[in-house]
């Protein structure tokens, strides 16, 4: 290969000096999603966070290339202007930062890496509004502080926002799905939905199967004990529900 | 025990020299006597145990009390009254008005102020008369400034002191029965040192909203003084400062429930970068009596340097039993996961401290009262 847009291979990770990740390789294609799946402790979310440069994760060996970029030594704002963005599985509260401010933030940064204007305020608030609206938050939450006061559905329907603003290249989701009642599910499903194209991808990090009857992956992987043990198709996901995990790590 | 050259030979000056002329209505006789009785402060005295209060001695002996001799450079709307000290009117307003609410003793640098007062003027807003738009006190010509407030009974005033450079600066409050009184201070950062007394009498049901976002300076000292005179009296004050190199703040704050069914709040917070010193004294004291007084004190303070200093005390004496009283302070550094959470959103480290450093202060004035009138809303 490789025209993956990413292509992690034997990632060794550790965390506190402890390992974490310990060979995990796996390859994303844009237009592509994938689902890792697995049990708790499994390093689902050391991944998701070690993609997006989260301080604390020590990369030991092995190597995460993102659209034919060495992720290992650029710093997690570097890494999202390349296009790589990480839904956060606990998104942070900032009081007195409003939503509004963080994105124009956001979308600022991005513009101006890109060579590019900023969007002008009216066209920026035109643009969050139609975000906020597809993710059934209404606009006021853009002016209140940064998830603050948030409830846990609306902290991850705002990362979704996040994402549709943003376009980023690859999207990866550390369980956004948890915590979610049915109808937040389906919002956030048709948010990914929405998002999914040729050319972009979603990682898709989840304990359960059930995110996935909403948005269906291209691939499914097992993660256990640092590694991936199992890859297949989107009726894997449903063979983990019937099964359980226990399986396959005999 | 004697005092510093400063000390001294500003003492002698204050005491030897007449006084500029401006405001001849003025009783500087108490003013003298305290000077004379108890004098200034001493190098470290309990009270400036934080601020060098030599270093604004010198200032004062280097600066002297004159600049232009013009007019004050207050903007006001028709329905408020405002009268410069010069003229024969903010006699006739003093004489009428309520009594001085400054205790001198406990105050020397108001005396000192008032014996090299070269800037004042009296701010009336007539009973019940409700005005919206502010009162705005840009810069006074003259380093010893004083700005005597009347708000009378079911008035309402809102004043705005706009960043502007002084040795000293009071400002002197009445608040009549229901009366309101909105009060927002923006201190500029400052090469120059500069002290200044907020006193605050508030009368049964009245209500004072005070705000105040300081920058540094080289010394910067702002001492507060409200007292709940009346039952049923409520104060609010937020405080809000960034402090950056050697800059220097020092805020004395002192909340008194004299009378029952008070209610008070402050909220301060602040950041220190580099090897700047914040300080905040915030002192609660409900008298025997002060029964239903709700009193609360809050300070939360942001470290950005390993050299940087705050100091952050709250202060309770109750002497009544039936009261609500609780303070909590914090000292911590900038919430990593927050700057990561922005950091991967493609927004660099030096424009996410920023935003965060920002966000920390515009949490605790955005709400504040007349916020909107000085571009701090939400």
């Amino acid at each position: 290969m490789s025209n993956a847009l990413l292509e992690v291979d034997s990632l060794h990770v550790e965390v506190d000096d402890k390992p974490i990740l310990k060979g995990l390789g796996i390859a994303v294609q844009a237009g592509e999603v994938h689902a890792v799946m697995g049990p708790n402790g499994a390093g689902k979310s050391t991944l998701a966070n070690v993609l997006a440069g989260r301080p604390g994760y020590a990369v030991t060996s092995g190597a995460m290339i993102f659209d034919g970029v060495d992720l290992a030594d650029r710093l997690p704002e570097e890494r999202a202007l390349l296009g790589l963005f990480l839904a956060f599985q606990y998104p942070v509260e900032i009081p007195g930062l409003s939503n509004m401010e963080f994105l124009k933030a956001a979308i600022d940064a991005r513009a101006k890496h890109a060579g590019l204007d900023e969007p002008s305020a009216a066209d920026f608030i035109k643009r969050a509004r139609e975000a906020a609206g597809r993710v059934g938050l209404s606009a006021d939450f853009l002016r209140r502080g940064v998830n603050e006061g948030f409830s846990g559905g609306e902290k991850k329907r705002n990362e979704i926002l996040q994402m549709l603003l943003l376009q980023p290249r690859l999207a990866v989701l550390d369980e956004t799905d948890s915590g979610l009642d049915i109808d937040a599910l389906q919002v956030v499903a048709a948010g990914i939905n929405a998002f999914r194209s040729a050319n972009n991808a979603v990682l898709l990090v989840t304990h359960y199967q059930r995110l996935l009857n909403y948005v269906v992956p291209d691939r499914v992987h097992v993660l256990a004990d640092g590694r991936i043990v199992r890859s297949g198709d989107h009726t894997l996901a449903e063979q983990l529900e019937q099964k359980g995990y226990g399986w396959l790590a005999s | 025990m004697a005092g510093s050259p400063a000390e001294v030979t500003l003492t002698q000056r204050l005491l030897k020299g007449g006084h500029s002329g401006y405001a001849p209505w003025l009783d500087r006789r108490p003013s003298r006597d305290v000077i004379e009785r108890i004098g200034l402060p001493a190098l470290r005295s309990e009270e400036w145990r934080h601020t060098n209060v030599r270093r604004w001695y010198e200032a004062v002996l280097a600066n002297g009390s004159s600049r232009a001799e013009e007019a004050a450079a207050i903007a006001a709307p028709a329905a408020i009254e405002v009268v410069d000290f010069a003229s024969p009117r903010a006699a006739e307003l003093a004489a009428a008005g309520p009594a001085s609410v400054i205790d001198l003793a406990s105050q020397p640098l108001a005396a000192v102020n008032a014996l090299l007062l070269r800037a004042g003027a009296v701010v009336r807003a007539p009973s019940g008369i409700r005005s919206t738009e502010p009162v705005r006190i840009g810069a006074l010509n003259g380093a010893f400034q004083h700005v005597l407030v009347h708000v009378e009974a079911g008035a309402s005033l809102t004043l705005i002191e706009e960043p502007s450079a002084f040795t000293h600066r009071v400002i002197e409050a009445t608040v009549a029965e229901a009366g309101h009184f909105c009060h927002w201070r923006r201190q500029a950062r400052s090469a120059e040192r500069e002290c200044s007394l907020v006193a605050v009498r508030l009368q049964a049901g009245a209500n004072y909203a005070l705000a105040q976002t300081s920058r540094g300076a080289d010394l910067r000292r702002n001492d507060i003084r409200i007292t709940l005179a009346g039952s049923g009296a409520e104060a609010t004050v937020v405080g809000a400062w960034r402090l950056h190199g050697h800059d220097h703040l020092d805020n004395q704050v002192a909340i008194s429930h004299a009378e029952a069914g008070g209610f008070s709040r402050q909220t301060y917070r602040g950041i220190a970068a580099d090897s700047a010193r914040a300080v905040l004294y915030g002192r609660i004291h409900i008298a025997a009596g002060a029964n239903q007084t709700d009193a609360a004190l809050s300070t939360k303070n942001l470290l950005a340097s390993d050299a940087a200093q705050v100091f952050a005390k709250p202060e309770l004496e109750i002497h009544a039993s039936d009261v609500q009283c609780r303070h909590g302070a914090t000292v911590g550094t900038l919430d990593d996961a927050a700057m990561h959470y922005m950091r991967s959103r493609g927004i660099g480290e030096e424009a996410a401290r920023e935003l965060l450093l920002a966000g920390f202060l515009r949490e605790a004035i955005a709400d504040a009262e007349g916020a909107e009138l000085v571009g701090l809303g939400a």
